[in-house]
C-alpha cells in the first residue's frame, strides 16, 4: 500500500457507495409519498457508478456495470413505462390509467398504487441507465489524436 | 362522334401517339408510321369539332376540378376550332417533312424527338379547346416544357444556351405575369371561364386601372406572343431542328400565344371593358413598334432562319394589334392571321430546312443562284413570301385587309400606315431571297455542290410545295372561314362604302 | 380509401386511436434498440410507422364525421383534462398527424438500402430507434393539449433528431459540428418556449392549451403574457427555421445521412409551423396575436426575406442538399406569408402549402437519397449526365422539381395559386409580386440542377446504369404521384386544409 495516496478516498468511497444507493432506494420509494420519486432516486443510483469510477477508475466500473448493461436498463425503464400504459389500455382503461389496471370497482386504490410503483421503477431504470450511459459515452471516449501528437 | 368524345380524342389522341412511338421507337419506320396515321387521326377528329362548332352546338368536356374553382374544363369555339385545325393539318404536312429532315441530317435521338413533338401538340390541343383560363394555362405550360428538349434537341453549348433562354423567357412571363393576371382576374369575377361578351362584365369594383395593370399582365405575360421586349427567345429557339422551328415557331407555340391574347381580348375583357382600357392603346402602340423594329432588324440579318425568325415577331404582332383594335374587324383580322401567317411561314421554314439539308448553307448571300438546282424549293419560298407580304390572290392578303379595316372602324390613323410600312419592309427582306436564287445577277459564282448526294429528300421539297399551294387555296376560302369565325369576333359593322346611298 | 381502411380497425382500437398513434412508436423504440441486428430493427420500425399511420386515418375519419370538423379530446391517465394531460385533436391536428405519419411510413420503408450504405452495422439498431423516438415526438407535439407536454414532446423529437444528424458523420465528418449546431440552436429554442410557457403558467395557473385560451382572453396588455407571447413565438420560431432563425438548418440537412434528411426536412420544420399556429390562433387567439401585437409586422417580413434571400442563397449552392435545404427556408417562408395573412383563405393556403412542400422534398430527398446510394457525391457536378444512368429516379426527382416551382399540375402548383389568391383577395399586390419573383428564383435553382441531370453528359464517363434499389423507387414514385395527384385532384388535400384552417377561426369572426 505504500505510495498509494488515495487510500483514504478508497476507503470512504467503499463505505459510502453503498449507503448512497440505499439512500436511492429509499428516495424512490418514498416518493409516493414525499417529495422524491425515480427521477431523483435514479440519478443517485447513478451518482454510485459514477463515484466508484472516478476512485478506482472508468475500466473497473465498466467491468462491472457494462456499457451494454446501462443501455439495457434505460431502455427496459422505458418500456416498463410505456408497457404499463399499454397495459392500461389493454384492461379497457385510457393510457396509463391505473384505476383501470386491476379492474377494480370504484374506491378501489390498488391500481394506483401498483400503477405508480412500476411506473416509478420505470423511470428509475430509465433515468439511472441513461445517467450512467452518458457518462460512460463522456469518460471512456478515446480521444482521436495521441497526446504526442498535439 | 359527339362533340364530348371529339374533344377527349382531341386530347388523348396525342398522348396515344406519344405511347405508341415510343413503343415503337426500335423501328424508324412503324415509328414514323404511328406519327403520320395518328397525325391524320387528330386532323379528322379537329375538322369533326369544326364540324360540331360550326353547327352551332359547341361540344364541351369537363375532366372535373383540381381543387374547387379550378376546373378542367374544354369547349370548342370557332377560334380555338380553327387553332386546332391549323395546328393538326400542318402538323401532319410537317411530319412527312420531318421524316425527310430527319433521315437526311441524320440526327440522333429522334424517339425524343417524335415523343415531344407529340406532346407539344396535346399541348396545343388543350390551349385550344380550354373553357377556361385556369386550363389554358396548364396546357400553356405544357407547351413550353414540352418542346423545351426539341429546342435543345443538337445538345451542344450552342444549343442549350438558346434553350434555357427559350424556357426562362417563356416561364419567367408566364409565372410572373400571366398567372398573376389569371389569379387576380379569378379574385376579381370570382370564376375563369371565358365567357362571351367578357368575363369582367361580371367582375365587381373593376376599375379602369385595375383592368390596365390587368390587360399589360396578360399582354406581356403571354411570352410566346413574342410581343417586345419579351421576343428574344423566338430567335434564340432558331437552334432547334428545323421542323420544330417550322412547326412549333410558326404554328403551334407561338399561335399558342397569341391564340392566348386573343381570348382574352374577346372572351375575359370582351370588346366594351377593352375599349374603355387605357393600357390598350399602349399595348397597340407597343405591337405596331413591334412590327417595325422587328422588320427592320429582319432586314440586318443574314441567317435565313434568323430572319424568319424576326420576321415571325412582326407578324405575331399583327394578332396582337388586331385584339387590340378592339373591334370585329380587328378581331376578324387576328384570327384569319393565325391560319394564313401559319401557311406561309410553315413554308419558308421548311424551304430553308430543305436547303439546309441540301447544301448545308444557311446564310443568304450564299443562295444566290441556287434556285437553278432547286426550283421547286425557291418558287415554293416565292409564294409564300407573297402570302406573307399580302398580295392577292394568296392568303395573307386578307388579315391585312381586315386589320385595316378594323383600324379605321376604331379611327386609328397610324396602324394603317404601319401595316404598309410593314409590307413595303416584308417585301425588302423576303422577296430577294427567292429572286436572286431563281435569277441571279450576271457574273454570280456557281452556287456549292449539294453537300448531301441527290440534294434535298423528296419529302422535304414536296411538303413546302404543298403548303405553299394552300396559301394559294386559303385566298379563295376565306368566305367560309370568317363565316365560321364570326360568331367569335362579332358581326362586322358594314363599311361605308359597303352601305353607301343607305346610311 | 382512408374511409375504408379506418372502417377495419375495431371500435375498442379506434377510440384510443390518439394515444396508440403515439405510444405505438414509443413502445417499439426501445425494443428496436435491443434488437441484434438492423435489419429486424427497421422490419419494428416499419411496424410503428405503419400503426400510427393506420391510427391517423382513424382520426381523420372520426374528426371528419362530425360536421364542420369535430373534435376529439383523449384524457391521458383518464385524468380530465386541465388537471391531467389532454391530447385534443381537430381538423388541423388530424391533418399534420396524418401527413407526419404518412410520411414517418413511407421513410421508414425507404430508409433500408441508404441505411445500410450510410450507418454503421453495429449502430443501425439504435438509429432505428432514435427515428422512432423522433417520429413518437413529432407525433407527440401534433396531438398534445398541452403547452407543456408539446415542449417535452418538441424536445423528445430534438433529441433524437440531433443524434440522427450526428450519425452522417460516418459519410461525413462535418456532420459532427452540424448537429452540435443544430443542438445549441435546438436548446436555445426549447429553452425560449419552455421560458414563454412558463409565464403563461404564471399568469393563468394553467397548461391546458384550451383552457388557456379561455383564461387569456381577459388579459389583454398583461406584461407576463406579452413576455410568454414573445418568448414562445421565438422559440417556436428557431425550430421552425423562420428567417432569421435558420441557420441550423442547412447544415443540419446537408450533412445528416440522407434518410434522416428526407424526413427532417418533409416533417419537422413542418410539426413546428403546426405548433406556431396552434398558439398564434388558438391559444393566444387571433385577436391578440394579430391585432393587439404587432405581429403581422414580424411574421410577414420574416417570411418575404426567407422567400427572397435563401432562394438566392440556393441559387449559388453547388451541393445540391444545400440548395434544396435553403429552399426549405424558403418555402417555409410562404407558409409563414399565408399564416401572416390571417384571414381563413390565408391559413388555409399556407397549410396546403405545408402538406404540399412536405411531399415536394420528400420526393426531392428521397430520389437524391436513392442517388447518393448508386453514385456518392450530391454535387451539381456529381449529378449530371444521371437522367440517362437512372431514369426512374431522376424522373421522380424531376417531378419534384417542377413541383417545387409550381408548374401546374403538380402540388405546388396548387398551394401556390391558392396563396397568391388570398393575397389578392387581403390586397396585398405587393407581396404576389415577391411570390412570383421568389417562384422565378425557384426555376433558376431548380433549373440548374435538371439542366445536369438531363443535358449534360457525366463528369466521369464509366458511370453505368445503375437505377436506385426497389425499396427506394416504390415509396419515391408514391410521394411523386400524390405530387401530380394534388396537382391534378387536390379537392382532398385542399379540403383538409379549409377545415384545418377553419377550425382555427372557429369562435372569430373572419
Amino acid at each position: 500500500m505504500k505510495g498509494d495516496h488515495h487510500v483514504i478516498l478508497r476507503v470512504v468511497a467503499k463505505v459510502l457507495i453503498p449507503i448512497i444507493a440505499l439512500y436511492g432506494f429509499y428516495v424512490h420509494f418514498h416518493g409516493e409519498y414525499s417529495p422524491g420519486g425515480g427521477f431523483q432516486a435514479g440519478v443517485i443510483l447513478a451518482v454510485t457508478v459514477v463515484l466508484y469510477s472516478l476512485i478506482f477508475g472508468i475500466a473497473p466500473a465498466m467491468r462491472a456495470i457494462t456499457p451494454g448493461f446501462a443501455r439495457f436498463i434505460a431502455g427496459l425503464g422505458f418500456i416498463i413505462y410505456v408497457g404499463v400504459g399499454v397495459w392500461a389500455l389493454a384492461m379497457g382503461g385510457n393510457f396509463l390509467d391505473y384505476d383501470a389496471l386491476f379492474r377494480e370497482p370504484p374506491g378501489g386504490h390498488n391500481g394506483q398504487h401498483v400503477g405508480i410503483i412500476v411506473i416509478e421503477i420505470g423511470v428509475l431504470f430509465a433515468v439511472a441507465g441513461s445517467m450512467v450511459s452518458i457518462f460512460y459515452a463522456f469518460a471512456g471516449r478515446v480521444s482521436e489524436i495521441r497526446d504526442e501528437d498535439w | 362522334m359527339s362533340g364530348e368524345m371529339a374533344i377527349a380524342a382531341a386530347l388523348i389522341l396525342p398522348l396515344l401517339i406519344c405511347a405508341g412511338i415510343w413503343l415503337a421507337g426500335r423501328v424508324p419506320d412503324l415509328r414514323e408510321g404511328v406519327t403520320l396515321l395518328g397525325a391524320a387521326a387528330l386532323f379528322v377528329v379537329a375538322i369533326i369539332i369544326a364540324g360540331h362548332v360550326s353547327a352551332g352546338s359547341p361540344a364541351e368536356l369537363s375532366l372535373g376540378e383540381a381543387v374547387p374553382g379550378l376546373e378542367f374544363a374544354f369547349k370548342a369555339e370557332p377560334l380555338g376550332a380553327l387553332f386546332a385545325l391549323v395546328a393538326s393539318g400542318l402538323w401532319i404536312v410537317n411530319s412527312f417533312y420531318s421524316i425527310g429532315y430527319m433521315r437526311g441530317n441524320r440526327e440522333r435521338n429522334q424517339t425524343r424527338f417524335y415523343m415531344c413533338f407529340a406532346i407539344a401538340l396535346f399541348g396545343a390541343m388543350g390551349v385550344a379547346m380550354s373553357a377556361n383560363l385556369f386550363t389554358l394555362f396548364v396546357f400553356y405550360e405544357i407547351l413550353t416544357l414540352s418542346t423545351y428538349p426539341l429546342v435543345a434537341h443538337k445538345g451542344d453549348a450552342n444549343a442549350q444556351r438558346g434553350a434555357r433562354i427559350y424556357l426562362m423567357t417563356l416561364l419567367g412571363t408566364s409565372i410572373g405575369f400571366l398567372l398573376v393576371a389569371i389569379i387576380w382576374t379569378g379574385a376579381l369575377a370570382g370564376s375563369l371561364d371565358f365567357v362571351p361578351g367578357g368575363l369582367l362584365q361580371q367582375a365587381e369594383g373593376l376599375t379602369p386601372l385595375v383592368a390596365s395593370a390587368l390587360l399589360l399582365l396578360f399582354a406581356f405575360g403571354v411570352g410566346k406572343a413574342a410581343l417586345m421586349p419579351f421576343h428574344f427567345w423566338l430567335p434564340n429557339a432558331m437552334v432547334a431542328p428545323t421542323p420544330v422551328s417550322a412547326l412549333l415557331h410558326a404554328v403551334a407555340v407561338v399561335k399558342a400565344g397569341v391564340f392566348t391574347i386573343l381570348k382574352v381580348a374577346i372572351y375575359i375583357f370582351g370588346e366594351e371593358i377593352l375599349n374603355a382600357t387605357a393600357s390598350r392603346e399602349f399595348i397597340l402602340a407597343v405591337a405596331c413598334f413591334t412590327i417595325i423594329v422587328a422588320s427592320l432588324i429582319a432586314i440586318t440579318k443574314d441567317n435565313l432562319k434568323a430572319r424568319l425568325a424576326y420576321s415571325t415577331v412582326a407578324q405575331l404582332a399583327y394578332v396582337t394589334c388586331g385584339a387590340m383594335l378592339a373591334d370585329p374587324a380587328g378581331f376578324m383580322g387576328g384570327s384569319l392571321q393565325i391560319a394564313a401567317h401559319a401557311v406561309g411561314k410553315i413554308t419558308l421554314f421548311m424551304c430553308a430546312g430543305a436547303i439546309y439539308v441540301a447544301t448545308g448553307l444557311t446564310n443568304i448571300s450564299d443562295m444566290k443562284g441556287l434556285g437553278k438546282r432547286m426550283p421547286l424549293v425557291f418558287i415554293a419560298f416565292f409564294l409564300a413570301s407573297l402570302s406573307i407580304i399580302g398580295i392577292p390572290p394568296l392568303a395573307g392578303d386578307w388579315p391585312k385587309y381586315e386589320l385595316m379595316q378594323g383600324a379605321a372602324d376604331a379611327d386609328l390613323d397610324y396602324v394603317p400606315i404601319v401595316l404598309i410600312v410593314s409590307s413595303l419592309l416584308n417585301i425588302a427582306y423576303l422577296l430577294p431571297i427567292p429572286i436572286l436564287a431563281l435569277m441571279p445577277p450576271p457574273g454570280t459564282p456557281e452556287p456549292a455542290p449539294y453537300k448531301r448526294p441527290g440534294g434535298a429528300p423528296v419529302l422535304t421539297v414536296a411538303a413546302p410545295c404543298f403548303t405553299a399551294l394552300l396559301c394559294v387555296l386559303m385566298f379563295f376560302t376565306v368566305g367560309p372561314i370568317s363565316e365560321f369565325l364570326e360568331p367569335a369576333t362579332g358581326e362586322r359593322i358594314p363599311a361605308a362604302y359597303m352601305t353607301e346611298g343607305n346610311p | 380509401m382512408i374511409e375504408s381502411i379506418s372502417s377495419l380497425v375495431p371500435a375498442d382500437i379506434a377510440a384510443h386511436a390518439p394515444a396508440l398513434l403515439v405510444v405505438a412508436p414509443m413502445l417499439l423504440a426501445p425494443i428496436a434498440a435491443f434488437m441484434p441486428n438492423g435489419r429486424l430493427a427497421w422490419i419494428l420500425s416499419i411496424l410503428a410507422t405503419g400503426v400510427s399511420l393506420v391510427m391517423a386515418m382513424v382520426l381523420l375519419t372520426q374528426v371528419r364525421s362530425v360536421d364542420g370538423g369535430g373534435v376529439l379530446s383523449y384524457a391521458m391517465g383518464g385524468w380530465a383534462p386541465d388537471a391531467g394531460i389532454e391530447f385534443r385533436i381537430d381538423s388541423l391536428n388530424s391533418m399534420v398527424l396524418l401527413l407526419v405519419s404518412t410520411i414517418g411510413f413511407l421513410a421508414a420503408v425507404f430508409s433500408w438500402p441508404s441505411v445500410v450504405a450510410e450507418v454503421r452495422d453495429a449502430k443501425r439498431a439504435m438509429f432505428y430507434a432514435a427515428y422512432l423516438v423522433c417520429f413518437t415526438g413529432l407525433c407527440g407535439v401534433a396531438s398534445t393539449g398541452d403547452a407543456f407536454n408539446l415542449f417535452v414532446f418538441l424536445e423528445i423529437s430534438s433529441i433524437a433528431t440531433y443524434v440522427l444528424v450526428a450519425l452522417g458523420a460516418t459519410r461525413d465528418r462535418r456532420a459532427l459540428p452540424a448537429a452540435a449546431n443544430y443542438l445549441l440552436m435546438g436548446t436555445i429554442g426549447a429553452s425560449f418556449f419552455v421560458v414563454g410557457v412558463g409565464f403563461l403558467y404564471a399568469a393563468t395557473g394553467t397548461l391546458n392549451m384550451a383552457e388557456l385560451a379561455i383564461r387569456l382572453q381577459d388579459m389583454q396588455g398583461n406584461k407576463a403574457v406579452l413576455a410568454g407571447y414573445a418568448f414562445i413565438f421565438v422559440g417556436l420560431g428557431i425550430k421552425a427555421a423562420m428567417f432569421p432563425l435558420h441557420q441550423w438548418l442547412p447544415n443540419a440537412y446537408a450533412y445528416s445521412p440522407s434518410f434522416v434528411t428526407m424526413f427532417l426536412a418533409a416533417t419537422a420544420t413542418k410539426v413546428a409551423i403546426y405548433a406556431l399556429v396552434r398558439f398564434l390562433f388558438t391559444v393566444f387567439g387571433l385577436e391578440f396575436a394579430f391585432e393587439g401585437s404587432t405581429l403581422i409586422w414580424i411574421l410577414m417580413p420574416m417570411g418575404i426575406a426567407a422567400m427572397i434571400a435563401c432562394s438566392f442563397q440556393a441559387v449559388f449552392q453547388t451541393d445540391v442538399r444545400r440548395t434544396l435545404a435553403y429552399s426549405s427556408v424558403a418555402q417555409v417562408g410562404y407558409m409563414l406569408l399565408g399564416i401572416s395573412i390571417g384571414t381563413t383563405l390565408g391559413v388555409s393556403a399556407g397549410m396546403f402549402h405545408l402538406v404540399n412542400h412536405a411531399l415536394i422534398k420528400g420526393t426531392l430527398f428521397m430520389a437524391l437519397a436513392g442517388m447518393v446510394l448508386s453514385y456518392q457525391g450530391t454535387t451539381l457536378n456529381d449529378l449530371k449526365g444521371l437522367g440517362r444512368s437512372a431514369p426512374w429516379t431522376m424522373t421522380a426527382f424531376a417531378i419534384g422539381a417542377v413541383s417545387l416551382i409550381g408548374v401546374p399540375l403538380t402540388a405546388g402548383f396548387q398551394s401556390k395559386f391558392a396563396l397568391v389568391n388570398a393575397l389578392f383577395e387581403h390586397g396585398w399586390w405587393w407581396a404576389v409580386a415577391v411570390v412570383m419573383f421568389s417562384s422565378l428564383l425557384a426555376v433558376v435553382y431548380m433549373g440548374r440542377i435538371l439542366e445536369a441531370v438531363f443535358f449534360r453528359a457525366p463528369s466521369n464517363p464509366n458511370k453505368r446504369r445503375k437505377e436506385a434499389p426497389l425499396l427506394i423507387l416504390i415509396p419515391l414514385w408514391i410521394l411523386a404521384i400524390a405530387n401530380i395527384w394534388v396537382g391534378v385532384q387536390g379537392g382532398f388535400v385542399a379540403g383538409l386544409a379549409e377545415d384545418a384552417a377553419g377550425s382555427l377561426f372557429i369562435g372569430d369572426v373572419s
